[in-house]
């Protein structure tokens, strides 16, 4: 093996923990209510961002337009979101510049619905997309899909999602929000490792 | 191109972290087990301490054996109760390996499922409970083996499996225990609703803050 072939080994196995990472510090800047932490993990070239049925929201602009009313805001004590970044899958594309990865994001939450604070389970499922810009790696494009947003004591089989919650102020309404019982599956972004398809 | 010393650092840097990553792991199934003295042997004979939740600071190798074996275990020869459950997984490991690559800092959610006693550590009826916590912890690598030097585990919440973290926060932590007390009270006890955020070690990927 060559130098040059060892650095392009140890450079991607560099990427996928870099990229882990940053989908990983999102969730805890997120969780920590570190907004402006958030904005600044998305590329100024960044094509979207996507949550549950939101909307989407258009570049680098959206991004802020997205957070950007969190920012500074007091949140009563009693809030909070837990959102954990589990089981990913990162898949660096050939030329080391792009990325794709999916993530599990089990949920405990205590948020206000119908007039006081609630305990709230939440899942969904992350297929997001990377880029590297002078050595660094950013969100390029943010999809976060809900698989279900229940009360503590209901269940998602009763209650599966509590309410829905589009945005007026989105670009374009949702492209995915299919929440249980849908049967819906949000797609896989890598190859089967096995047959490759 | 990069030379085949700055290779081997880079290399290195990624073993490191995969090394820490799995200690934490391992540290969770074992205490998953109640396997309280291989726990213990997962620390440094130069550690630090021990804190967890409500029970205090537990200083140095004799603090942490103090803390697992006599506080946690209930003793040496105790055997583990009927019953008692106690899983908590270990989640979204961010790992720091610090200048001169012998130390590390690494955080970790930790998500907890027990069925436990919650009117006294060791005794009362069992009850099942959901729990969420954050550990910050620091590694020192000794003779080529990354073991903890400090552990640190901040409680948000526990709640009975009936009742919900926004109904009932927090059962089963009683403060420090006054026959097997800690060298320091806790540092960080404000468990759901006190809207604290535990610091995080890591600085931004982008900013460098």
């Amino acid at each position: 093996m060559t130098l040059e072939e060892l650095e392009k080994r140890v450079t991607l196995q560099e990427d996928i923990l870099e990229i882990e990472n940053l989908q990983k510090m999102y969730g805890y800047y997120f969780d920590n209510r570190m907004f402006e932490e958030v904005i600044d993990l998305f590329s100024e070239n960044a094509e979207s961002i996507e949550i549950t049925d939101h909307g989407v929201f258009k570049g680098k602009e959206g991004v802020r337009r997205m957070y950007g009313g969190m920012i500074g805001r007091s949140f009563p004590r009693e809030i909070f979101f837990e959102v954990m970044q589990a089981q990913g899958v990162v898949d660096v594309a050939p030329d080391g510049k792009t990325a794709k990865g999916r993530f599990y994001t089990p949920s405990f939450e205590a948020r206000p619905f119908g007039g006081y604070v609630r305990s709230t389970w939440q899942f969904g499922v992350y297929n997001n997309e990377y880029i590297k810009e002078e050595g660094k790696w950013y969100f390029k494009k943010f999809h976060w899909n809900l698989t279900y947003w229940t009360s503590f004591e209901r269940g998602f089989l009763k209650v599966p999602k509590l309410s829905d919650t589009p945005f007026s102020h989105a670009d374009a309404p949702a492209t995915a929000y299919h929440p249980y019982p849908s049967g819906y599956h949000v797609p896989y972004p890598f190859k089967h490792p096995v047959t490759g398809e | 191109m990069a030379s085949l010393e700055d290779l081997q650092l880079r290399i290195q840097r990624l073993e490191d972290i995969k090394q820490v990553e799995r200690l934490q792991k391992i540290y969770g199934y074992y205490r998953d087990n109640g396997d309280w003295e291989k726990v213990v042997d997962l620390f440094s004979d130069n550690a630090e301490s021990v804190e967890v939740a409500d029970h205090g600071v537990y200083r140095g190798k004799e603090g942490i054996r103090r803390y697992y074996i006599d506080l946690i275990k209930g003793g040496k020869g105790r055997k583990p109760r009927p019953g008692v459950m106690s899983i908590a997984l270990q989640l979204q490991g961010i790992i720091t390996i610090e200048p001169g690559n012998s130390e590390a800092k690494g955080r970790w959610y930790g998500l907890l499922m027990e069925a436990r006693p919650t009117l006294s550590l060791h005794e009362g009826p069992l009850r099942q409970t959901w729990g969420h916590g954050i550990y910050e912890n620091e590694f020192i690598k000794e003779d080529g083996v990354w073991k903890f030097k400090k552990l640190h585990f901040f409680m948000n919440f526990r709640t009975p499996f009936e009742d919900g973290w926004v109904k009932t926060p927090m059962v089963g932590q009683y403060g420090p225990d006054p026959n097997i007390p800690p060298d320091e009270p806790p540092t960080t006890w404000h468990p759901y609703p006190s809207g604290y955020s535990f610091p995080l070690h890591f600085r931004h990927p982008i900013t460098g803050k």
